[in-house]
């Protein structure tokens, strides 16, 4: 097998891997924030709701947590899913457990936030609305950019773990070819995949940083 | 940045519109689960379809019947959930019925097979009995590990017990690796598989521990269906038989280079 032939096949996977990073940081970037509300609401039970979620999320396995989404439908409640129900499955069971990671990583750059400027802007007549997208939020979004990032490169490595339902994505698709042309070439290619997609990230992510230096 | 989030949100709709619409209607599809890692019975071929002998089997009967032939391939660790959910009709992938009769409902055995011993070839290894404190691997939940370890087989468990060490890996693709690197003194494995691995790697490195004694345990492979569903079984095994007696059977052995091992209708 040509190694071209091996890149397009591959290329149909990454396909799939694009997929579901996209769609996953589409959704868990937001989910992520009302978690982080959540996690530091005044109210006690929203507060020991998002910390059980954010422990749960956090403490088992990615790869079981996929299991479940899919297969809890029918052993738990007796429904029959149809096999279109496979990458749904997958992007909830990565958006739930990449928000909980958010959240603790947008709750650190909004508590790191002096108090002191609460109080000027309380002072200033700012509301509490205001106060926060106004003058908190621009400077969480730059302080929790490098955290991110890291979250979002470990991501797109994550996605291999699709084929636990049997979503086939490119890692996957690397280990077939593999198998069937008893070679490992595959899997170094699906390698150079992977980085080239995480210069991209990363590049774009250094891009966003530059964009968000203000206040200097 | 606006643009940028614009295009992003376009490629995920796009991708969202690619995959919603795999599946066409037709009035019954036959899925097919089965492990893609695993030639020559399901594997994928050089431009990237899923080929092999038991899935040739399932695109004929499927054809007989008017069925749509589904062919998803699964995590094998998740097989039985797969059943069970009723997200695949069968599992139909050099599929070992031995020791999980009661397990799922079967057709009739089509192929004999053995489980043998892979070595390098220029570690002069004859037998099976060679292999004491060597180092061996085998595939996780295969029948390879299963034939090792049957409690029942005294033969098998002094065997087992006679080697350094018994690996298991995920796929046999990566344990032939570490053959071939001199981490490991032998594979267990389907002699199906065997002979696939042996003949796409290079020539004369590899060979298979010769003669009967040496063959670790002879089983068969049949189609598996949910436990219960005689229904569908039923009609499966009725195809396959007329296949098997008007010759469609022998030609698709032929083609996969299965004649020795196949046993239906025999």
């Amino acid at each position: 097998m040509s190694l071209l032939t091996m890149s397009a096949q591959l290329a149909e996977g990454f396909l799939i891997t694009v997929e579901i990073f996209v769609l996953t940081l589409l959704f868990s970037l937001p989910l992520g924030l009302i978690v982080a509300f959540g996690r530091m609401s005044g109210c006690k039970v929203i507060r020991i709701i998002s910390k059980i979620y954010i422990s749960i999320m956090r403490g088992t396995p990615l790869m079981l947590q996929i299991i479940v989404v899919y297969f809890a439908p029918f052993y738990v409640f007796r429904m029959h899913v149809g096999t279109g129900y496979r990458f749904p499955a997958v992007i909830v069971a990565f958006v739930i457990n990449y928000a909980a990671y958010f959240a603790e990583i947008y709750r650190a750059g909004i508590e790191s936030i002096p108090v002191g400027q609460y109080e000027a802007a309380q002072v200033l007549g700012y509301s509490k609305a205001q106060t926060f997208v106004k003058i908190i939020l621009p400077q969480v979004v730059k302080r929790v950019l490098p955290p991110v990032t890291n979250e979002t490169i470990t991501l797109v490595k994550d996605t291999s773990m699709a084929f636990t339902i049997s979503i086939a994505e490119m890692f996957t698709v690397a280990k077939q070819i593999g198998a069937a042309q008893t070679s490992v070439v595959p899997l170094l290619a699906a390698g150079v995949f992977y980085y080239i997609f995480n210069l991209v990230v990363a590049s774009f992510m250094e891009y966003l940083e530059k964009k968000t230096s203000y206040y200097r | 940045m606006k643009r940028v989030l614009v295009a992003l949100l376009a490629i995920s709709m796009a991708a969202g519109v690619l995959t919603g619409c795999g599946s066409k209607g037709s009035d019954k599809t036959f899925t097919v689960g089965f492990d893609a890692e695993f030639p020559p019975y399901g594997y994928r071929d050089d431009n990237g379809e899923y080929v092999g002998f038991d899935l040739d089997l399932a695109a004929e009967v499927c054809k007989r019947q008017g069925w749509e032939l589904v062919k998803q391939p699964i995590d094998w660790d998740a097989k039985d959930m797969e059943l069970s959910s009723g997200a695949i009709d069968c599992i139909w992938n050099g599929f070992t019925m031995n020791g999980r009769e009661d397990a799922y409902t079967w057709t009739e055995p089509y192929v004999d097979n053995s489980q043998v011993f892979v070595v390098a070839a220029a570690s002069g290894v004859q037998n099976k009995e060679e292999l004491a404190g060597k180092v061996v691997a085998v595939q996780k939940d295969s029948s390879a590990l299963a034939a090792l370890n049957d409690e029942e087989n005294s033969d098998n468990i002094a065997l087992r017990d006679s080697f350094a060490q018994l690996i298991e890996y995920a796929d046999y693709n990566t344990a032939f690796m570490d053959l071939e690197q001199g981490a490991v003194d032998a594979v267990a494995i389907d002699i199906g598989v065997a002979q696939y691995q042996i003949a796409q790697r290079e020539a004369g490195k590899f060979v298979m521990l010769q003669g009967e004694d040496n063959k670790l345990a002879v089983e068969q492979y049949a189609v598996g269906f949910l436990k219960g569903n005689d229904e569908l079984r039923d009609t499966v095994q009725k195809t396959l038989d007329e296949m098997a007696a008007d010759g469609t059977f022998t030609q698709i052995a032929e083609k996969w280079g299965l004649t020795d091992s196949v046993c239906l209708g025999k």
